[in-house]
């Protein structure tokens, strides 16, 4: 039989030989399903949408490249060692066999993921583009209570926790973090790390609800790359700026859950210490640097202060720094510390609080800003908090404050800033400004829209006098009655008509491709401004509303 | 102390220089010096220590010296009875303990070296020290006085002395001759390497190559004449029983091993980019997750006012699809305390997880453009003119859907088969109704013979078709009147089966030719010349095959006939047709036959007789054909509201397919003279395009549309039923299912 025989109806060709299903790829392998799965997670192998679908349309279909990828995975052969090692245990321990059980148990074979780390991002940056995912998990698991029947277990959320802290403490110090959103999720940062733009969600700090119907073991999957992932990833951060990596934290405030304080503290004191090369154990450094400054709160500021002289910083980063320059903020008790204390540092501020450990009390002269959370304050309600990772211009739609920002924002610019005692005047100015403008704009739209409609109707009316003419060249019938009538009857629905015919005939001449692209197309737009004209309808009902009650 | 050692030594060769002058004839003996030499190797430690002191003083003497002083150490304490005794006696006295040792162990070293004894350099004999534990002395000389033990520091004073001098570990106190001593360095590795169980000199090489004196060679026989003992092939009971002992200390715990090293669980992975410039992946591209939707101003915690949604529409939420609910619905909290914790986060992280690992990934490209911009350039409309655009003219009078229209070739007149049942003839120009037929039964199609000078008119109307005189012309009455005249015997004689479903009889009551078939007629075209014509009876599938039971051939062939209406002859088409006909025309110029079954249109030379071409429109129903007056040019309606345009030169395929009608299109149609088509479809709405036709063949032809026709209103889901061009103007005609005929002109 030559080689390349293959008997008939075993053609295996194109997207039959080169896709195959779920069930058939877990075969292929000789795997159960969740090691599949687990696999799949790790290597990141997923599926991919062939052309044809062989098997039918309700199939999953992998690439038999991302088969053969997974199956020469030394973890694969890992995971089979570990089924194996199970089966011995247990079958110890129903036999009764209990110093072999305990003698397996001492001997569980383990595994790395620092290869499929590896493999996964060749490069540093890579992992930094793909960290999006990993951060909101890690933070989210950090908020999470171990639950034992899940096996979330507190070993991991500590670690978690730890990841998080120590993330969020290179951000502050290197100053990198760009935008913070509150949102009902949670709250949103964006820091720019090597030029990636990361973004992030941390749950509020609240107790979180556990759903019964998730699978918590999948997310405990994708947690166990993750946190390695990340660790990887702190590790060449902290490297970066000369930094032990796991650092070692004052245990004082770690006990006091302030251990993002204690993160920052001993980042600013290794930048301290890194000329003088004393030889001291990290963990004295770190009880020490604590008891320095929580004595005078100016020194707490020199830490800062003294962090600030790094010439390959750019633009963005050195404004950022000195956002809260020489400002030191007092948080009270019911503000979330835990992301005020990360903001303020960030952006270059000075933070206390009120609790054990806090830097310096609430009676210290230098504070400029006490942070309280109350809804209102002597009659002033807050201004509404607008996500700023929108584009408003592109979405069609500027809420009112986000002209009001930006106008105070150019104001910035040119360096006239408000003296604090006029800034309400001028911000609720800025509003009425911002009324206004939007008003003229909407006039004017009206007015052109008008104009639009006018001329076509004069066109529209010339060409009917035009061809009155004509008609009448050729017949000189008394029909010239109807056609008014007729007129007069689409005068309204001409307009309408008219656009529409347009439309039609212009879907008429296009291949059939770019028809069914337009029509996508103009659906979409449609529902974005279906959007926006809901939001322009609510606007203006509060505004009527606001008014009656007013009058 | 050091120092007195020195001292000490000092002393020492002071003497031995005399004694070499006494025996120096004796001493440069070789044998001699071997036998003093045996016991070096063989001594304690004590001696060795001696013999590195001494050459480490040796630097200072002449080498024959230093031979000397090592030989009279050797043998110092060997002689503690011979001179030392006497000059001890004197020393003693005059000096302390220290010095009386010291000189006792000059004598000793004096002492001569015939005795080969080593021993206790001070004279207390072989007796067990701790006799003298409580005495103040340690022993008696040779003349019986006692040896005083050496003054001993208290043990605060030693701890002192111990930590101010950096080299007391070194200090070790030797009982017997009482006194210490302090090791030099290379001692104390050899007490080292004696500890470890090496052999004490450094250079000695336990490994050197084994040097086999043997003579192999010249041996005739082996050594051992014995077998090779089974031992030597079967595994070691005692090691095996060795091996299970070691098992069992280990599985019992007694045997603990080191635990291995802890490595750091980061390092830099990455190490330096430089070198991680390896490809990534397998060959395959790796298409990265997207990442998940930033956050809107909606999911604010104190979003703008506009942003949340009145009670009215979050419970007009809750009648919404599961599908279309908005996820997410916006809230205000005045403070940030007051906003609670999101109860969906675990789950839209998990969900997130699932669309990681489960979504199929595909690159798509998302095309960022103005949807204006796809639309095609087309050649401005105005330079297209003219073309019909508005309506002029109806004509009403029908009372029920007006199902045919067909233009007098002189464009003068109208005529109009309704489903009323009636036909009229109406004047274009005025709209006035000049004649009227009540057929009786419903009409579907009705067609103006092509010639001027013959105003005849084919209706064709349930199973009849009827060829009517319109007598608009007066003068050629009398011809007209002779060709709608049939002699009854004419029909039956045809001897082909065919025509014998066929009948041609004269109708006195309409003064006109009624030409019976056994089917339904749908449609009757006339030649140009106006002598033929064709009438197609599509399938009235479920009727006919109760009726007669034809086969699938003969029933096809014969849903096409041809008529000739001089010699009142009717003939089937001599072609297979495969499918069901919808319609039929005569090409404008040449003798070529179009049959449009339901799914191609089938083209055929009549004079020939052979089947020219088949045009493949790929729609799922044709409903209507129309062919160019050019006649390379050929459009085709179908049901699926698709207009397919065909360059009969070109391909049997369309040139172009128009996405025109959302609903069937009943019909199309040509002008004859204008670059003008039209297509009317059951959507109420007739489209003019204007379709130019360059007779040089690499130019494509041009379709533009022009003009979409509203006017007519919808009855039953019918629109507008046919159309037709005014054969000299731009002028369309179309019949409406709401019983009116409307002129659209330029």
């Amino acid at each position: 039989m030559p080689k390349h025989y293959r008997p008939a109806g075993k053609k295996k060709e194109g997207n039959a030989a080169r896709y195959i299903t779920r069930s058939q790829a877990v075969k292929y392998l000789q795997v159960s399903l969740s090691v599949f799965r687990r696999l799949c997670i790790f290597k990141g192998v997923f599926p991919r949408d062939p052309k044809k679908k062989v098997k039918g349309n309700h199939h999953t279909y992998y690439h038999m490249k991302d088969i053969l990828f997974l199956k020469h995975e030394p973890l694969l052969e890992k995971f089979r060692e570990m089924r194996a090692y199970e089966k011995k245990v247990k079958k110890a321990v129903s036999k009764k066999n209990k110093d072999l059980a305990e003698r397996l148990l001492t001997r569980k074979p383990t595994y790395t993921l620092d290869m499929l780390i590896r493999e996964r991002y060749p490069k540093f940056i890579d992992s930094l583009r793909d960290l999006d995912d990993c951060l909101t998990m890690v933070h989210l698991f950090a908020a999470l209570p171990a639950i034992e029947r899940e096996n979330i277990q507190a070993e991991r959320i500590h670690n978690c926790r730890g990841l998080s802290l120590e993330w969020q403490a290179y951000i502050s110090r290197t100053h990198k973090l760009r935008k913070v959103f509150i949102s009902v999720k949670g709250i949103y940062y964006q820091a720019d790390v090597e030029g990636q733009k990361v973004t992030w969600l941390t749950p509020h700090a609240l107790q979180q609800v556990m759903p019964q119907d998730v699978d918590y073991k999948i997310m405990l999957t994708f947690l166990e790359f993750y946190e390695t992932l990340l660790g990887f990833v702190n590790l060449r951060l902290y490297h970066s700026i000369n930094l032990k990596y796991p650092p070692i934290l004052d245990p004082r405030l770690k006990a006091l859950a302030a251990d993002l304080y204690a993160l920052t503290r001993y980042v600013d004191a290794k930048d301290q210490t890194k000329g003088a090369n004393i030889e001291e154990s990290e963990l004295r450094l770190a009880q020490l640097q604590h008891q320095l400054p929580a004595n005078e709160p100016g020194a707490l500021m020199n830490l800062v202060e003294n962090a600030a002289d790094e010439n390959d910083e750019d633009e963005e980063t050195k404004a950022c720094k000195t956002l809260f320059k020489d400002m030191t903020f007092f948080l009270s008790r019911e503000v979330p510390r835990e992301s005020l204390l990360f903001v303020i540092t960030a952006f270059g501020g000075v933070v206390s609080w009120e609790g054990d450990g806090a830097p310096f009390e609430e009676s210290n002269q230098s504070i400029n800003y006490q942070i309280v959370d109350r809804p209102t304050q002597s009659h002033r309600v807050l201004p509404p908090h607008l996500s700023p990772f929108v584009d408003n211009e592109a979405e069609g739609y500027v809420p009112e404050y986000a002209e009001t920002i930006k106008r105070l924002q150019a104001a910035a610019r040119k360096e006239i800033l408000p003296m604090p005692g006029a800034e309400q005047d001028d911000l609720e100015n800025a509003q009425n400004l911002l009324v206004e403008g939007i008003i003229d704009r909407t006039k004017a739209k009206e007015a052109a829209e008008r104009k639009r409609k006018m001329s076509i109707l004069q066109e529209q009316y010339h060409q009917e006098l035009k061809m009155e003419v004509e008609g009448t060249q050729y017949t000189s019938l008394p029909t010239t009655e109807i056609k008014k009538k007729i007129a007069e009857d689409t005068d309204d629905n001409a307009l309408q008509q008219f656009a529409e015919d347009d439309d039609n005939m212009s879907k008429v001449a296009m291949s059939r491709k770019k028809r069914r692209l337009y029509e996508a197309m103009k659906i979409s737009q449609a529902r974005k401004k279906a959007s926006v004209d809901t939001l322009e309808t609510r606007k203006k009902n509060i505004k009527k509303s606001k008014k009656t009650t007013s009058e | 102390m050091r120092k007195d050692g020195k001292k000490l030594k000092d002393d020492d060769l002071k003497p031995i220089e005399k004694e070499v002058v006494v025996n120096g004839s004796e001493v440069p003996s070789d044998s001699e010096d071997g036998s003093v030499e045996s016991p070096v190797v063989s001594d304690d430690d004590e001696s060795f220590s001696e013999g590195d002191d001494s050459s480490r003083n040796s630097d200072s003497e002449s080498e024959s010296g230093s031979e000397h002083s090592d030989f009279s150490e050797d043998e110092d304490g060997e002689n503690p009875s011979n001179e030392g005794g006497l000059s001890d006696g004197v020393d003693d006295l005059n000096q302390g303990d220290q010095s009386a040792s010291d000189d006792s162990r000059e004598v000793v070293d004096e002492s001569d070296s015939s005795e080969d004894e080593v021993g206790p350099r001070n004279t207390i004999g072989d007796v067990p020290l701790e006799w003298y534990k409580e005495e103040e002395h340690i022993g008696y000389d040779v003349a019986g006085k006692k040896i005083k033990k050496k003054e001993r520091l208290d043990k605060l004073d030693s701890f002192l002395a111990r930590t101010d001098d950096s080299n007391s570990w070194r200090k070790i106190t030797d009982e017997i001759e009482d006194e210490e001593v302090e090791l030099t360095k290379e001692e104390t590795k050899l007490i080292r390497r004696l500890l470890k169980g090496q052999a004490p000199h450094a250079d000695f090489d336990p490994h050197a190559p084994y040097i086999d004196w043997f003579a192999w060679d010249g041996a005739k026989h082996p050594l051992s004449n014995a077998p090779e003992p089974k031992r030597r092939f079967i595994p070691s009971k005692w090691e095996s029983k060795k091996v299970v002992r070691y098992i069992r200390a280990i599985r019992k715990g007694l045997i603990t091993f080191d635990k291995p090293k802890e490595e750091p669980r980061f390092y830099n992975l990455w190490g330096d980019e430089s070198s991680s410039t390896e490809k990534a992946g397998h060959g395959l591209s790796y298409i990265p997750a997207p990442k998940p939707k930033l956050p809107g101003h909606e999911e604010s915690y104190n979003p703008s006012l506009e942003y949340i949604p009145t009670q009215e529409e979050i419970s007009a939420y809750q009648l919404m699809f599961e599908e279309d609910r908005p996820k997410f619905i916006p809230k205000r909290f005045t403070s940030l305390r007051s906003v609670p914790a999101y109860e969906k986060s675990v789950r839209e992280s998990f969900d997130r997880c699932l669309d990681l690992y489960l979504c199929p990934r595909a690159r798509k490209k998302r095309i960022n453009i103005d949807p204006e911009s796809l639309k095609p350039k087309l050649p401005s409309r105005k330079d297209l003119k003219p073309y019909p655009t508005t309506c002029y003219l109806e004509y009403k009078g029908h009372k029920g859907p007006v199902k045919s229209l067909s233009t007098d070739p002189s464009g003068q007149y109208i005529a109009s088969g309704s489903l009323d049942g009636t036909v009229r003839i109406w004047e274009v120009e005025t709209g006035r109704c000049i004649k009227i037929w009540e057929l009786g039964e419903p009409v579907h199609h009705v067609a103006w013979n092509p010639l001027p000078e013959l105003p005849i008119l084919a209706v064709s109307m349930g199973q009849d078709v009827f060829i009517l005189n319109t007598g608009i012309e007066k003068e050629e009455h009398k011809m007209i009147a002779d060709l709608l005249h049939v002699e009854t015997s004419t029909a039956q004689d045809d001897s082909e089966s065919m025509a014998s479903a066929v009948s041609w009889s004269q109708c006195e009551r309409y003064e006109g030719i009624r030409i019976k078939h056994f089917k339904t007629v749908s449609s009757v075209e006339w030649h140009r010349k106006g002598d033929y014509f064709s009438t197609v009876m599509p399938a009235d599938i479920l009727g006919c095959f109760s009726i007669f039971t034809l086969t699938c051939f003969l029933r096809e062939s014969k849903a096409v006939l041809i008529h000739l209406l001089s010699k009142k002859l009717t003939q089937r088409l001599p072609f297979k047709l495969h499918g069901l006909p919808v319609s039929s025309t005569f090409h404008p110029t040449r003798s070529i036959f179009f049959v449009s079954t339901k799914k191609n249109v089938r083209v055929y030379d009549l004079v020939k007789k052979k089947f020219i071409k088949k045009l493949e429109a790929g729609v799922r129903e044709i409903s209507s054909i129309s062919i160019h007056p050019g006649g390379d040019n050929v459009i085709v309606g179908s049901k699926d509201g698709k207009l397919c345009w065909f360059d009969m030169d070109l391909s049997s395929k369309p040139y172009k397919i128009l996405k025109s009608h959302p609903k069937d299109i009943t019909n199309v149609a040509f002008h004859r003279t204008y670059p003008l088509f039209a297509s009317c479809s059951d959507d109420c709405t007739a489209y003019v395009f204007h379709g130019m036709v360059y007779s040089d063949l690499n130019q494509n032809p041009l379709i533009v549309p022009l003009e979409i026709l509203h006017g007519h209103a919808s009855a039953n889901g019918r629109g507008v039923l046919d159309c037709k061009f005014h054969p000299r103007q731009p002028w369309l005609f179309t019949a409406g299912a709401d019983s009116i005929i409307k002129l659209f002109c330029h």
